[in-house]
């Protein structure tokens, strides 16, 4: 009889699979990205395994090129990753029965995809065992694809002509994650606010008009949510 | 340029944001929660902060708001290719291909 971990996996597996797909481009763009802004291969490839954090790695990138701060670097990574603490905070009765161990594997493995796709199958799930198979593997998995194709496009990047404008893929990257956000009107308020803030705020020193950028647009998305909800009681 | 030995802790800081953000509640256990006015607003951080990193970059040609340039042209391009196809490598090539025929073709 199969374990019930391995049932766990491969469900998980099965359920993950198609979407992991669009994971592909991401990984070869991201180790192009990272190759073309002036990064070694060994720098890349430690970014990569480190940091594991594709937005949050694309999003520094221009501030590392431009030398800024480590503050801000960390403060810019930190606002791309702050999805992850609703994320986190939503799965998080998953491991209430885990060692520590698991569940510092499972945060630093934690990714967009598992959570969207696994999340309520998780949580409504009872046996402990299940639960782990159907989180690890298919994070593992996630873990294993973006490390090989980020390689990929790193020692691919060689090949890639030097005078080519590469480091615009990262802004087409990021627009094109910043479009599934945008489909309710807060969201999208707080994303031209947030655009249009950093825009207006470019003179600020150290950079700081990316941060000063990102509050604005919070604190504008957080009105329109307001607004939405007052206009649609009365 | 951020180099050498700066490099690296750069890393080491962005990897303490990933284990932190996505560990803070699964490494806290049932002993935490996040109060639900700061998770709201926490919602709008992403999208606030990728745009944040892409208008600058589309709307500004060394430091000046310039509006009308190769970078913003190619940006509309990955807007419209993007929300009308699915498939994830067409904005990079669509994209690409508008800024380096502007650049390079009629030599913008």
């Amino acid at each position: 009889m199969e374990s019930a971990f391995r049932r766990g996996a491969r469900e998980g597996l099965r359920d993950f699979l198609p979407i992991s797909v669009g994971l592909l481009p991401w990984a070869m763009v991201t180790g192009i990205a990272m190759r073309s802004i002036g990064l070694s291969e060994i720098e890349s490839l430690g970014m990569n395994l480190l940091v594991y954090a594709g937005t949050a790695q694309l999003g520094a990138l221009p501030l590392i090129a431009a030398g800024a701060p480590l503050w801000l670097i960390m403060l810019t990574a930190l606002a791309l990753n702050l999805r992850f603490v609703i994320f986190s905070a939503a799965i998080a009765p998953v491991f209430h029965d885990s060692s520590f161990a698991r569940r510092l594997a499972s945060s630093y493995l934690l990714v967009d995809g598992v959570f969207a796709v696994g999340a309520d199958k998780l949580l409504q799930a009872d046996d402990p065992h299940w639960r782990w198979g159907y989180y690890i593997a298919p994070s593992a998995f996630n873990w294993c694809v973006w490390q090989v194709f980020t390689a990929l496009g790193i020692f691919g990047a060689e090949f890639m002509p030097r005078d080519w404008s590469l480091e615009f893929m990262v802004t087409i990257a990021l627009m094109v994650m910043v479009l599934p956000m945008v489909r309710t009107r807060p969201m999208l308020v707080a994303a031209l606010a947030g655009g249009l803030g950093a825009v207006l705020l470019r003179g600020l020193p150290l950079r700081l008009g990316v941060v000063a950028g990102i509050a604005v647009g919070i604190a504008a998305g957080f009105a329109a949510e307001h607004w939405q909800q007052r206009g649609a009681r009365s | 340029m951020t180099e050498g030995v700066w490099l690296w802790v750069a890393f080491a800081l962005m990897a303490m944001t990933t284990v932190g953000t996505r560990g803070s509640f699964i490494l806290l256990g049932e002993k935490g929660r996040l109060p639900p006015a700061l998770q709201r607003a926490l919602r709008y951080a992403p999208a606030a902060a990728l745009s944040a990193l892409v208008m600058p970059d589309l709307l500004l040609d060394g430091g000046e708001f310039t509006p009308l340039n190769p970078k913003f042209a190619a940006g509309l391009v990955v807007l419209a290719v993007a929300l009308r196809w699915r498939n994830p490598w067409l904005p990079f090539i669509l994209g690409m291909g508008v800024l380096l025929v502007m650049r390079k073709g009629l030599g913008w």
